[in-house]
């Protein structure tokens, strides 16, 4: 994989439906053995644009360069060396586990023989091997997901997309569906992933791009991205008057904003602990201090939470 | 639309998922039909025949199960290559979402569309020679007739198996498929002269039938009783609608998978 290792290059994507621009200016490239995430709430454009990165979505405006193709023109040939997992699960329900990849195999011009190996090898690394003769309908939502990874490892691809791979699944499963997926990485695969879960991103990710409304609003690795906009460490309170929070965050040069049932606000780098010990004297119904998180990030930067 | 090049190995390997799926549940598959023109013969053939005796066909008499064997073809051809397309090709497009899943491969919109159609085809022309092959052991159908007439077969599953991709194009929900039923396939299975000349029927609606692209395909697979004067025009109109259906068919579902 990673001999001729190749990366991908989105020039400047916009998509246009109608009058909505769902899509609108996105720039980035990704590396051999990186793993970026696209990080956003459901109808940021993170679908739409990795539609585009493999070509069954045609951008009104720009171009994705991947090795010598350039989409969507040559996204046929292009897919030759990409492994695919859409969001939904579009295995064979007419087929077993193992024919699932043997068939499929087939597009890639990977036939008989060695068909079967690569399908054996696969079912072991994504730990499908005892479940090589059922049907589809008959695995969990985790196993499919884990199928439909090893169906998109057919052809041994440079780079892999992986659309909101765990939604929907049990914590254990999101743990395995993690480790196969930092596995590939290890091997020099390049991987994009859209999540708008949070934890999945900071765990996973080499580099993040947040997006809202189908633009990039910050970009960076996930620790840096914590610490440029949040800084370490916040405090979660409830039951202080907001007037009072307010402020606190104006005389401590921090930021403050509602969440939930009450307020956050970040805690300067203080050794003293100044701010902290202050809001405790005005004995609040709920204090929590946390590590900041993306979620504080694409808070500040957008006033919502992620969903 | 774009209509990417498509390539042979593409094409081949999206029908050959289709053979396998039907490869193994081949009985099942097989059976009707078989059966559907075994009933047919049994009904007609040897229900009507007797009542009728013979028919007359291009200025000549022949026996009525004579008659009708070539129009059983055609209707096993139309059933077949139309259901596959509609049916089979909507399940794979909206529920099991195959079309989605072999974009994800180095295919093109064409061989996926083309793997489809040409499975379409392959369904109606098993049946046409099946039914074919009854039609000969009850020797109203002589093989060499059948042989010649495979062409034919295959230009009918064509047509009608592009008509019924059009219809998984333009329909939303499965049961929306019933009505080009109702209103084409229906009309063609009982008017086209399957099982009585289109002179019997008033003039209007004997006209109207006979621009009914399976009139064409009955009159051209009952050759071995004569052939109409302006055959060469029902050939070409054939081809002329495998070729509309087609293109229609493709430009309606290309924006189901592309936008």
């Amino acid at each position: 994989m990673t001999a001729n290792a190749m990366s991908l290059t989105a020039y400047d994507l916009w998509k246009q439906y109608d009058h909505a621009a769902v899509v609108q200016g996105i720039s980035f490239t990704l590396q051999p053995g990186e793993i970026l995430g696209l990080l956003g709430p459901n109808g940021a454009g993170k679908t739409t644009t990795v539609g585009m990165l493999f070509g069954t979505v045609i951008p009104t405006k720009g171009f994705v360069k991947f090795g010598p193709w350039q989409l969507p023109a040559q996204g046929q040939m292009a897919r030759a060396q990409m492994g695919i997992v859409t969001q939904e699960d579009n295995l064979d329900p007419d087929f077993t586990v193992f024919n699932n990849l043997t068939h499929f195999a087939h597009h890639f011009r990977i036939t008989g023989k060695a068909a079967r190996e690569r399908a054996g090898e696969l079912l072991a690394l994504v730990n499908l091997e005892e479940k090589a003769k059922a049907q589809v309908d008959d695995l969990s939502g985790g196993m499919k997901r884990r199928l439909v990874l090893a169906r998109a490892l057919l052809n041994k691809p440079q780079i892999v997309f992986l659309d909101e791979p765990t939604t929907g699944l049990d914590p254990d499963a999101r743990q395995d569906f993690w480790r196969l997926v930092l596995h590939l990485k290890d091997s020099g695969c390049g991987i994009l992933l859209t999540t708008h879960y949070m934890d999945e991103a900071q765990r996973l990710c080499d580099r993040i791009l947040l997006l809202q409304q189908g633009k990039v609003i910050d970009e960076g690795p996930p620790a840096d991205l914590v610490t440029r906009v949040i800084g370490h460490e916040v405090a979660e309170v409830e039951g202080v008057d907001d007037a009072i929070l307010k402020h606190l965050a104006d005389r401590y040069s921090t930021w403050h904003r509602n969440f939930g049932s009450g307020h956050l606000i970040t805690l300067p780098d203080d050794p003293s602990d100044e701010l902290w010990t202050t809001i405790e004297s005005y004995h609040p119904r709920r204090l929590l201090r946390r590590q900041a998180n993306l979620e504080d990030v694409f808070l500040r930067l957008t006033g919502s939470v992620l969903e | 639309m774009k209509l990417i090049t498509a390539t042979p190995w593409g094409v081949y390997t999206v029908w050959w998922r289709h053979f396998q799926v039907y490869r193994s549940t081949w009985l099942v598959s097989m059976l009707p039909p078989l059966s559907e023109p075994l009933v047919y013969l049994l009904a007609f053939g040897y229900g009507l025949t007797p009542l009728v005796g013979e028919v007359e066909y291009l200025g000549q008499s022949v026996s009525y199960a004579r008659f009708i064997a070539p129009g059983m073809i055609a209707v096993g051809v139309l059933f077949q290559s139309f259901f596959e397309g509609a049916y089979g090709s909507f399940i794979r497009l909206n529920f099991q979402k195959t079309w989605q899943a072999l974009l994800t491969a180095p295919l093109s919109f064409t061989d996926v569309f083309l793997g489809d159609w040409l499975w379409a085809t392959t369904k109606g022309t098993i049946a046409g020679v099946l039914t074919g092959l009854v039609a000969v052991l009850a020797n109203l159908y002589a093989l060499q007739h059948l042989i010649l007439s495979l062409p034919l077969i295959v230009l009918g599953s064509l047509l009608f198996g592009a008509f019924g991709l059009l219809v998984t194009g333009v329909v939303r929900k499965v049961d929306q498929v019933n009505v080009p039923i109702f209103l084409a396939i229906i009309p063609m299975f009982t008017l086209c002269g399957t099982y009585f000349p289109r002179s019997t029927l008033p003039p209007l609606l004997g006209a109207f039938a006979g621009i009914l692209p399976l009139a064409s395909l009955v009159d051209l697979l009952r050759w071995p009783l004569g052939l109409p004067q302006w055959w060469p025009l029902l050939l070409l109109w054939l081809v002329g609608w495998t070729v509309l259906l087609a293109r229609l068919a493709a430009m309606r579902i290309y924006p189901r998978l592309f936008s």
